[in-house]
């Protein structure tokens, strides 16, 4: 019997060994795949979404921490959708989004109480590599646009350009750009006909594309529009104005596609998330909006009006 | 009584009669534990795939070439060609190269001179991947652009662009398992050769090779999983077009395809629709389906691969 009772203790040791080895490894992998994990006692504030946004809520999170010693990690995670969904799941205490949150973030997430707050304006821009550029193409209207994203043409020369196919990188699905574009296309991003082009996703890889792509144009937040490796267009109004994306032009409300730029909490924000985003509306934040190449809330005035009514809410599309 | 009991408890747990065996016991559990993992990966997969297939039929999402999230349609096929398709060209440039730098390490080299440059392939096989997307994005997009100009590719982002820079990023792979399959072959296989007279040359070419061949095949197969389930790098030079598929397959059409610009599994998975797709339970399952074939391909890859080496190893112990 003695002998049985060891055998089975010995066992038991066996079987537990490994599985504490396992669940330890776990924790340990835990902890550091989530450094920022809300496990770990400090208040650590985390961040998600729009690579629009990012650069200025990156530099608030980077002085917050070197004055008042705030923990905070930001992430771009799959742009604006990527955050807001992170925000759904409790992944994160914040959003950031250059889109309005519509009706399917509520249908995905019915229990969150999205608070969107604006930081400031942004336009998107169409911007081209510098041959097409320097074809002659600065301006496009919006049947042009229509048509090169329908792929009813397919060389510049049809749009009074040089002989150069076209070569449309569009924004992925779930971009905020993508969302503000396809409203000014089509009225509603959710009218946008089916379509399949080269995609690209953050601002950074957009850029680089189309500076080294011949015949390339995108979407493109303007503070990205640099002028030197990638050209942004005007559009070409129907009465015949021709408005390039400009702070002046985006702040007059001129330039048509434009979009409030969020950060979005779930329900009042609290704590680190309240003062991040109290530092952001105010004085030394809305520098940084402006420093990022956006406009801040006291330049954009008149931008309100085409970024669309009540901030950061969409109505529910019919 | 002692009869029956000893009938029903597995014996091999046992290290004498009585005594439960504690090695054995933890390699059990331990065994257990990764089956699990490995099971509850595919259940979930198909359970939330599950919609998928009853929305498009098995055939409809695996062959159906139209992938439109917002017009409810869920395809599969063009990803599953641009996988193949990238794989492939992968394969096709890495084997050769690859096996021809393991016979001359394995035949040729002396054996300190035949270590350092296992080593360094091998610290090649271990930079991660985003660091070979780099690379790609800087240099490789741009010379394949100029390469492909006849062809008229939009941008520097095809399929071919992906299959060349997976290739690089498999050389070791295939080398560094080639050179050990070639090494499995026993001394006297060679110096019985070379006894008859036969040249180095020709003792590496028709009696070694053909004798490392299962190993060699596995190598190959090893390397295909992990060409199937990259991301990052492919990511970057793909171009993530949708929808792109040969107008015939019987043809040079699957060929010229791989100049334009694609989509994989992967990538698809990579990209942002993945979050889109979370709370809609049909574009969701549509996802895990993806998931789902992904899985099935590279286990298929790996098994065969597995069963490959053991055929291998058997060989060259019987030799």
């Amino acid at each position: 019997m003695a002998g049985r009772r060891t055998g089975r203790s010995r066992a038991a040791l066996a079987l537990a060994a490994p599985l504490g080895l396992v669940l330890g490894l776990a924790l340990i992998l835990a902890a550091c795949g989530a450094p920022d994990g809300a496990g770990t006692g400090a208040a650590v504030l985390r961040v998600n979404g729009s690579t629009t946004v990012n650069p200025v809520v990156s530099r608030a999170a980077e002085l917050l921490r070197a004055e008042r010693g705030l923990e905070i990690t930001v992430d771009t995670q799959g742009g604006s959708s990527g955050g807001l969904a992170a925000l759904g799941e409790g992944r994160v205490e914040v959003a950031m989004s250059s889109r309005p949150v519509n009706q399917h973030d509520h249908d995905a997430y019915p229990e969150v109480d999205f608070r969107p707050v604006q930081i400031g304006v942004d336009a998107v821009a169409l911007v081209v590599s510098r041959d097409v550029w320097e074809g002659g193409v600065h301006a496009l209207t919006r049947d042009q646009m229509q048509a090169i994203y329908e792929s009813r043409v397919s060389n510049w020369s049809e749009l009074g350009g040089p002989h150069v196919p076209i070569a449309f990188f569009n924004k992925e699905p779930g971009r905020g750009t993508w969302e503000v574009f396809a409203k000014w296309l089509y009225g509603d991003p959710d009218e946008a006909p089916l379509v399949s082009h080269l995609e690209v996703g953050s601002n950074e890889e957009g850029r680089t594309k189309v500076a080294s792509t011949p015949g390339a144009v995108t979407q493109l937040s303007f503070a990205w529009a640099d002028g030197e490796t990638v050209f942004p267009l005007a559009v070409d109004s129907a009465e015949g104005e021709v408005v390039p994306p400009t702070p002046e032009t985006v702040a007059a409300g001129r330039y048509p596609i434009s979009r409030q730029l969020l950060v979005v909490t779930d329900g009042e924000p609290t704590g680190t998330a309240a003062e991040l985003i109290d530092y952001l509306v105010g004085p030394e934040g809305q520098k940084l909006v402006e420093e990022a190449g956006y406009l801040s809330l006291g330049e954009a005035d008149g931008a309100m009006e085409t970024a669309g009514g009540a901030v950061g809410e969409e109505a529910p599309a019919s | 009584m002692s009869l029956p009991a000893a009938a029903a408890r597995p014996a091999w747990l046992f290290a004498g009669r009585r005594r439960l065996d504690p090695i054995r016991v933890a390699s059990l559990a331990a065994c257990a534990l990764a089956a699990a993992f490995l099971a509850g990966l595919v259940g979930l997969l198909a359970v939330q795939s599950l919609p998928a297939w009853r929305h498009e039929g098995v055939a409809g999402f695996l062959a159906g070439g139209r992938w439109f999230f917002r017009a409810r349609t869920f395809g599969a096929l063009p990803m599953i060609y641009g996988t193949v398709a990238v794989s492939a060209v992968a394969l096709v440039l890495a084997v050769p190269v690859g096996l021809g730098a393991a016979l001359f390490a394995s035949e040729v080299l002396p054996p300190r001179a035949r270590l350092a440059l296992k080593t360094v392939i091998e610290l090649l096989a271990g930079v991660p991947s985003v660091v070979y997307g780099l690379l790609g994005v800087l240099l490789l997009r741009d010379w394949m652009y100029r390469l492909l100009s006849p062809f008229d590719p939009l941008s520097g982002d095809t399929l071919l662009t992906a299959g060349v820079l997976l290739a690089v990023m498999i050389l070791p792979t295939v080398t560094t398992f080639s050179e050990d399959a070639l090494r499995g072959v026993a001394g006297a296989q060679r110096r019985a050769a070379r006894g008859l007279g036969l040249t180095r040359g020709t003792t590496a070419l028709r009696v070694v090779l053909p004798q490392a061949l299962p190993g060699l095949a596995a190598a190959a197969l090893l390397a295909l999983g992990r060409a199937l389930g990259e991301t990052i790098a492919v990511f970057l030079v793909i171009g993530r077009r949708d929808n792109q598929l040969p107008e015939s397959w019987l043809s040079a059409e699957p060929l010229i395809k791989t100049t334009q610009a694609g989509q994989t599994l992967t990538t698809k998975l990579g990209g942002s629709e993945t979050f889109l797709a979370w709370g809609d339970p049909l574009h969701w399952a549509a996802i895990a389906g993806l998931g789902l074939v992904l899985l099935a391909l590279v286990g298929a890859v790996t098994l065969v691969g597995a069963l490959l080496v053991r055929k291998g190893a058997g060989h060259a112990a019987r030799s």
